[in-house]
């Protein structure tokens, strides 16, 4: 799980200048969202990863 | 097999989006999906990584649809845990949308669901995005009004309290933890909290904690923002001086960083900064610089915006030739992007400019002639923006809290 860059939510304002900003600064700065992440990978070796550790251990014992 | 090429290609899909190319990895998950797969925990994986990808590429609409896919399989095959993340990452693409009562359900659920798996970790990430939905949530109905921070309707109070109540929740377990980086990001929207509630104090100390874990982290863009947020807390407490200083790193790093929109930003801010501390030459030299970006960037307006600061700063110092020129051009942009109530200040503007210097500049602009239409049009309403004099008088005093009024 990582965090996502931030994004802002788009303003069809100034790509500079929030509308609100008139004279004070009011742009805060928020932090970028975590997303929560999956992967193949995870399933992936899980479910094979057994069977295959399994074939190579057995290749080897029965050399 | 068939099996082997939707694995094959979702595996290409991960290894693009980690290397930062979302829209090719897109691609590739899609192709994926029409492959197929019969392993229903992979079409899962391929679901949410679709959605975050989306999400990331800000197509929310697209992000909403697979992580909803996502939800309804981890729900149809028992699985706890994907259940959790895919309500998590709903929950965020929701708030987004502005979704928020959607939002706090799935966020909730990805926190119930922590707490029965004795998952810390997911709890405190749940607890982080349930307190994002809630500031989203007071922003927005708060920028509805036209209220600054501090002055607050109950429900955007209610909202905000909420937030940071989740924010420090999250904050006591990720200190548990010790993840440094879960801490920095809980500080930077605890401190916007803070700030919006008008308690700039605490704002300023959770920003300053902010600052140090990117420090520490050597996260320079996080470090720039944090450099910002403090400038901006310290502009509502009346330190003009102490803004600047942090306005400044803010460009330095904007500079460094190569972010012409944060630079332009920056300058604006200190443009404003300046005017508030009626260094009308600095004030000047800031916006003039934003103006420069803004016109690069084909930001009309924030062009239009910096003209109308320019305007001001000119007509504080008396140059009345350059005040104009600015009021004409900022009248000039306003009818361009159809921005009336900028058009109304820029004729206010060039009215009160005409004022000073007399009648004859009227006869050789046709522009002035017309000012009186617009304010029978007004219907006695008064303009958002106010006229130049009433700027340095009434309108700075107005857009800063109560604790500001002394600074003159």
């Amino acid at each position: 799980s990582q965090p996502l860059p931030g994004h802002q939510a788009t303003e069809l304002q100034s790509k500079v200048v929030p509308s609100k900003q008139i004279l004070h600064s009011d742009n805060m700065e928020m932090e970028p969202e975590t997303m929560e992440t999956k992967s193949v990978t995870d399933y992936f070796s899980k479910l094979h990863m057994g069977s295959l550790v399994y074939s190579c251990t057995s290749k080897r014992k029965n050399k | 097999r068939m099996e082997a090429s939707c694995l094959e290609l979702a595996l290409e899909g991960e290894r693009l989006c980690k290397a930062g190319d979302c829209r090719a990895g897109v691609s590739f998950f899609e192709a994926a999906v029409q492959v197929g797969t019969e392993d229903l925990r992979t079409l899962s994986a391929i679901y949410s990584q679709l959605g975050n990808a989306y999400f990331y590429l800000h197509e929310y609409a697209k992000a909403l649809e697979y992580h909803h896919h996502d939800l309804t399989l981890a729900r149809t095959i028992g699985d706890l845990l994907g259940e959790a993340k895919a309500s998590g990452n709903l929950g965020n693409t929701l708030k987004v949308l502005g979704n928020f009562e959607e939002a706090i359900v799935c966020c909730q659920r990805h926190l119930d669901i922590s707490r029965e798996l004795n998952d810390k970790v997911g709890e405190a990430r749940a607890l982080y995005n349930l307190g994002n939905v809630y500031h989203s949530k007071g922003k927005n109905v708060a920028s509805a009004g036209t209220h600054d921070p501090g002055e607050l309707p109950d429900d955007v109070k209610n909202a905000l309290e909420k937030a940071a109540n989740y924010y420090e929740e999250n904050l006591t377990i990720v200190t548990e933890l010790g993840d440094r980086a879960a801490q920095g990001r809980a500080f930077g929207n605890l401190g916007n909290t803070h700030y919006l509630l008008g308690n700039f104090r605490s704002a300023v100390l959770a920003h300053e904690q902010r600052l140090l874990i990117a420090k520490e982290f050597g996260d320079r863009s996080a470090e720039r923002r944090a450099y910002s947020n403090l400038g901006n807390a310290y502009i509502f407490l009346g330190e003009f001086e102490t803004a600047a200083e942090y306005y400044k790193k803010t460009l330095q790093l904007a500079r460094q960083l190569k972010d012409r929109a944060v630079e332009a930003q920056a300058c604006y801010s200190l443009g404003n900064t300046y005017t508030l501390l009626q260094d009308y030459e600095k004030a000047i030299d800031y916006h003039l610089k934003h103006l420069v970006i803004a016109q690069e960037l084909h930001d009309k307006i924030g062009e239009g915006r910096a003209c109308w600061s320019l305007g001001n700063a000119y007509t504080a110092l008396g140059n009345h030739d350059q005040a104009i020129h600015f009021a004409e051009r900022h009248l000039e942009i306003s009818r361009e992007v159809g921005d009336r109530s900028g058009e109304l200040t820029a004729r206010l503007n060039l009215s009160d400019l005409q004022m000073v210097l007399g009648l004859s500049y009227s006869t050789n602009n046709s522009m002035m002639s017309e000012s009186h239409v617009v304010e029978n049009s007004l219907n006695g309403t008064r303009p958002r923006v106010g006229r130049r004099h009433s700027m340095e008088n009434m309108e700075l005093m107005k857009l800063t809290p109560e604790k500001v009024q002394n600074w003159n």
